[in-house]
C-alpha cells in the first residue's frame, strides 16, 4: 500500500486515490491540422519512463481534486507533489510532500 | 432571534421560500430515512460499558452542497449566513442555528443543520449566491447520518477506515472524507469518543450493517485471550 | 496431480556460449516468447546462426511470473485468429518439442456475474463457435457441476448467473515450457546468452546493424524484440516510440492441497482467476495495479481484494494460507491488444504488448515473429497487430470484450 500526500488533504493510503497517466500532456493547439501520425501521438502514445516519472493522480475519495506527482517507477517512492498547472519541481531541492497531521483549527467545535 | 427565523442580509422578495414553496407537513410524516429498518438492530447490536460502542441514525438532517470560490464575493455572502467557511482540510465552521460546515475540498463545502432547518436554510443560501459563479443545491436526500459513539467507537471505525484515527492526527472537531468499509463518506469527529458518518442513502443499508457486524466482537465481556 | 508424475530432466538442458562476434538476427529477450521466436526462426526458416540475450537467467521474467492459464476465447477475429493458431500449437507441442511440459486441458471457465456479464459472455461465446474456437454457455447448475467447490448460491455480493466454458483450455507448467523450448533451439544450434544485457543498438542511418551488450558489442543483420516489460526502455534506446505503458501485475499461491479444484476459473468482474497447479498449490492471479511500474511488485490491497473475491466464490479456501505473492511487469497497449510487427527501425522487430495474455500466446507469437524477422513482412495472423493501427484506427480492442482478467 503505497502512501500518498494530497496537496490538500495530507498523507492518505493509495486506496483513495486514481491514476491518471503521464503529466503534462498538453491538447493539441489545433486538432484539425493534425496528421493522422500526430494523433495517433496524442490519443495512444505517452511516455513510460524507468524512473523517475511525473504522473497525474486524483483524491477521487478525498477532496476530488487533480494533483501531479514526481514517482520513481522502479522504488515507487514519491519524490515531490504539486498541484495542477504547475511545473515540476528540481528534485535538488527539498521535496515538499512531507507527511502533515490534521489538527484541530482554532476555534472548531468540540 | 435566529438566522433560520430572520435572514439578516438583503434578498430579493421571496427568494428564501422559492427553493421550498410546498408545505411538507404533511410528507414529512410519511417519509421513511435510508436506515430506518436498521433502528432495531442498531439498538440491539449497541454496546454498553466499558467497551461500549453504541451506533445509531439521525435522521433527516438537513445538508447543503456549496460549490463556490470561498475568497470570492459570493464566497463572502455564503460564509455570512453560515457562519463562515472552513478553510482548510479537517476545519469544521459552526454557525447560528446549529449550522455546521465541513471542508471536502478547497471550493466543495458541505452544510449541515438540523432537519427543521430544511425549510429556510436552501433558500437562504441560494440567495446568497445570487448570480455568482458556484452551486447551492439540497443534498438533505442524498445523504443520512450514522452516530457512532463510546470507547470503542474508534476500534470499529479503525477495521475498516485507512486515515489515521489517532488523536494526535484526527482531534475533536475535525471532520474529513474518506473511505470506510469502501463507501466514500465525510467522517467527523464531534467528540472524544463520537463519530459522525455521512453515507449516501444507497449505501446506508449496507455501512449500517458494516458497522453492526464490527460492534459485534465488543459485545463479548472480556477481552479475548491472546490479548 | 501429484509430485510423483512430474517428469525427470537433466541437469543440462542447453549450453552457455559466449556471444560470438556476429550473428544473422539476435532476439532480445530470453523468455517465452524469445525462445518460441529463436525456436521457429530455426525449425521453419533455417535461421541457425541466431542468438538470444537474456539480461539475467532464462525464462525469469515474466515467463517466471505468470499465472499458466491458456485459452482462445477472445472476441474479435483478429485475437480468436492468432490465439485459437497457439492453442493448436500448444497440443502439439509437447510431441514435437519432445517434452511433456504438463499442459493439462482442463477448460478454462469465464464467469459472468452481472447481466451485462451474462450479454457479453453469450456474445463472445457466439463469435467464438463461429470462428471455430471450442466455447459453450453454461447455466450456474452446469458451473456447479463442472466445478462444485464454486459457491453458487444467490446471496453473495457477485452471483454466478453462468460462465463460458472452453473445454481444450487449460494450463502447462511454464518452467518446462521454457525448457523445452531452450533445449530444442540448443540442438538446433540456437546461442543462448545469459546475464548479457542490452545497453544500445548499433545503427547505420536507420538501419540496425548490432547491438551493445554488457558482454561486448554483436553484429547482426536484424534484431527482435522479446522483452516483455522493458520494450519501451529497448525502443528508446533505438530511437522510437512505443503505446506501451508498463503496470505491475501480481498473483500468489498457496501451500500444497490434494487436488480439490478441476478446471480453471477466471472472474474478469472480481478480478481474480483461479487455478490448481500439479503440484497443488492453488495459483491466482489479480488484475493489474493502476500505476505505471517496473518494481515487479504492486500494492497490498489488490491482493487482499483478489482473496476476498476468491474466499467468496470458493468459501473452502477460507483456510488455505498465502504462500508467496509476486508481481511481474506487464506491457499493456490502449486496446489490450499486442503489438507484433515492423518497427520504425529497418531490420529492427518488436514482439510486445501482450499485456496479461503472453504465456498463452507464446506459440503463435514465436511463429508469426520469426516469419516477419526471416521474411521481413508480417504473417497473416500479426499483420493486423502491427503499430499501424494506432493511426488507421483499426484497433482490436479487447478491454471488456476479451474477458481480459487473464
Amino acid at each position: 500500500m503505497l502512501l500518498f500526500t494530497c496537496p490538500n488533504c495530507g498523507p492518505r493510503n493509495e486506496t483513495e486515490f486514481h491514476y491518471g497517466g503521464q503529466a503534462h500532456v498538453p491538447y493539441p493547439e489545433h486538432p484539425d491540422q493534425l496528421t493522422d501520425r500526430e494523433w495517433a501521438e496524442y490519443l495512444f502514445y505517452r511516455e513510460n519512463t524507468k524512473g523517475i516519472f511525473a504522473e497525474r493522480w486524483v483524491h477521487s475519495t478525498g477532496c476530488r481534486q487533480w494533483f501531479n506527482m514526481l514517482r520513481d517507477t522502479v522504488s515507487y517512492d514519491v519524490k515531490a507533489v504539486y498541484r495542477m498547472g504547475e511545473q515540476p519541481p528540481a528534485l535538488a531541492e527539498p521535496v515538499s510532500n512531507q507527511p502533515t497531521s490534521i489538527s484541530a483549527p482554532e476555534g472548531a467545535k468540540s | 432571534m435566529s438566522l433560520l427565523e430572520k435572514p439578516y442580509f438583503l434578498m430579493p422578495k421571496g427568494s428564501a421560500e422559492m427553493a421550498n414553496s410546498v408545505n411538507n407537513t404533511g410528507v414529512a410524516a410519511l417519509r421513511r430515512s435510508p436506515a430506518e429498518h436498521l433502528w432495531t438492530d442498531f439498538t440491539v447490536g449497541s454496546v454498553a460499558g466499558e467497551r461500549g460502542v453504541t451506533l445509531r441514525e439521525v435522521p433527516f438532517q438537513t445538508m447543503v452542497g456549496i460549490r463556490v470560490d470561498p475568497v470570492s464575493e459570493a464566497g463572502v455572502r455564503l460564509a455570512d449566513v453560515t457562519g463562515g467557511l472552513p478553510v482548510r482540510c479537517g476545519e469544521v465552521t459552526t454557525g447560528p442555528a446549529g449550522v455546521s460546515v465541513l471542508w471536502l475540498g478547497p471550493d466543495d463545502f458541505l452544510a449541515i443543520a438540523p432537519g427543521d432547518a430544511q425549510d429556510r436554510l436552501p433558500g437562504l443560501l441560494v440567495a446568497a449566491l445570487g448570480d455568482g459563479a458556484g452551486q447551492v443545491v439540497d443534498l438533505s436526500s442524498n445523504r443520512t447520518t450514522f452516530e457512532l459513539s463510546g470507547p470503542s467507537a474508534r476500534a470499529v471505525l479503525e477495521k475498516s477506515c485507512a486515515a489515521d484515527l489517532h488523536p494526535r492526527s484526527f482531534a475533536v472537531g475535525t471532520a474529513i472524507t474518506t473511505e470506510v468499509g469502501k463507501v466514500p463518506t465525510p467522517l467527523w469527529k464531534t467528540g472524544e469518543e463520537t463519530f459522525m458518518l455521512f453515507p449516501r442513502a444507497s449505501l446506508a443499508d449496507h455501512l449500517g450493517r458494516w458497522l453492526l457486524d464490527g460492534l459485534k466482537e465488543f459485545a463479548s465481556d472480556r477481552n479475548p485471550s491472546w490479548l | 496431480m501429484t509430485t510423483e508424475h512430474l517428469p525427470e530432466h537433466p541437469e543440462f538442458l542447453w549450453r552457455n556460449p559466449d556471444p560470438k562476434k556476429s550473428y544473422d538476427a539476435v532476439i532480445v529477450g530470453g523468455g517465452g516468447h524469445g525462445l518460441a521466436t529463436a525456436y521457429f526462426l530455426a525449425k521453419n526458416h533455417g535461421m541457425t546462426n541466431i542468438a538470444i540475450l537474456e539480461k539475467g537467467w532464462l525464462a525469469g521474467g515474466n515467463m517466471a511470473r505468470n499465472t499458466t492459464i491458456i485459452r482462445s476465447n477472445y472476441l474479435w477475429d483478429e485475437s480468436a485468429a492468432i490465439y485459437e493458431h497457439a492453442l493448436k500449437l500448444w497440443e502439439i507441442l509437447p510431441e514435437e518439442l519432445d517434452y511433456d511440459f504438463l499442459f493439462s486441458q482442463r477448460g478454462v471457465m469465464n464467469l459472468a456475474h452481472t447481466l451485462g456479464d451474462v450479454r457479453e459472455s453469450v456474445r463472445r461465446v457466439g463469435a467464438n463457435q463461429l470462428n471455430g474456437v471450442d466455447a459453450e454457455w453454461l447455466d450456474p447448475k452446469q458451473v456447479k457441476e463442472l466445478c462444485p467447490i464454486l459457491n453458487i448460491s444467490d446471496n453473495i455480493r457477485y452471483p454466478v448467473m453462468g460462465a463460458t466454458y472452453q473445454p481444450r483450455a487449460g494450463i502447462a507448467k511454464h518452467d518446462h515450457v521454457a525448457w523445452a523450448f531452450a533445449r530444442k533451439c540448443d540442438e538446433l544450434g540456437v546461442d543462448i546468452i545469459q546475464n548479457c544485457e542490452v545497453t544500445g543498438f548499433l545503427k547505420d542511418g536507420n538501419k540496425v546493424t548490432g547491438v551493445q551488450t554488457t558482454r561486448g558489442t554483436i553484429n547482426t543483420e536484424k534484431v527482435g524484440l522479446c522483452a516483455a516489460g522493458h520494450s519501451s526502455v529497448l525502443a528508446e534506446m533505438a530511437g522510437f516510440r512505443l503505446p506501451i505503458q508498463s503496470h505491475p501485475l501480481q498473483a500468489l499461491v498457496s501451500e500444497l492441497h490434494e487436488p480439490v479444484h478441476p478446471t480453471v476459473v477466471m472472474s474478469n468482474h472480481v478480478h481474480v482467476y483461479v487455478s490448481q497447479a500439479h503440484k497443488g498449490e492453488l495459483v491466482m492471479g489479480a488484475g493489474v495495479d493502476s500505476y505505471n511500474g517496473y518494481g515487479q511488485r504492486g500494492s497490498f490491497h489488490v491482493i487482499e481484494e483478489q482473496m476476498a473475491a476468491a474466499v467468496e466464490l470458493f468459501p473452502i479456501f477460507a483456510r488455505a494460507h498465502v504462500l508467496r505473492t509476486w508481481g511481474g511487469i506487464v506491457d499493456t497497449t490502449m486496446d489490450a491488444s499486442p503489438i507484433v510487427g515492423l518497427t520504425p527501425v529497418e531490420n529492427m522487430y518488436v514482439n510486445c504488448g501482450w499485456g496479461t495474455g503472453g504465456f498463452k500466446g507464446t506459440p503463435a507469437a514465436g511463429l508469426t515473429f520469426a516469419h516477419t524477422i526471416a521474411t521481413g513482412a508480417p504473417h497473416e495472423l500479426n499483420k493486423p497487430f502491427s503499430m499501424e493501427r494506432f493511426e488507421t484506427g483499426a484497433l482490436i480492442d479487447e478491454h471488456g470484450a476479451a474477458a481480459v482478467a487473464h
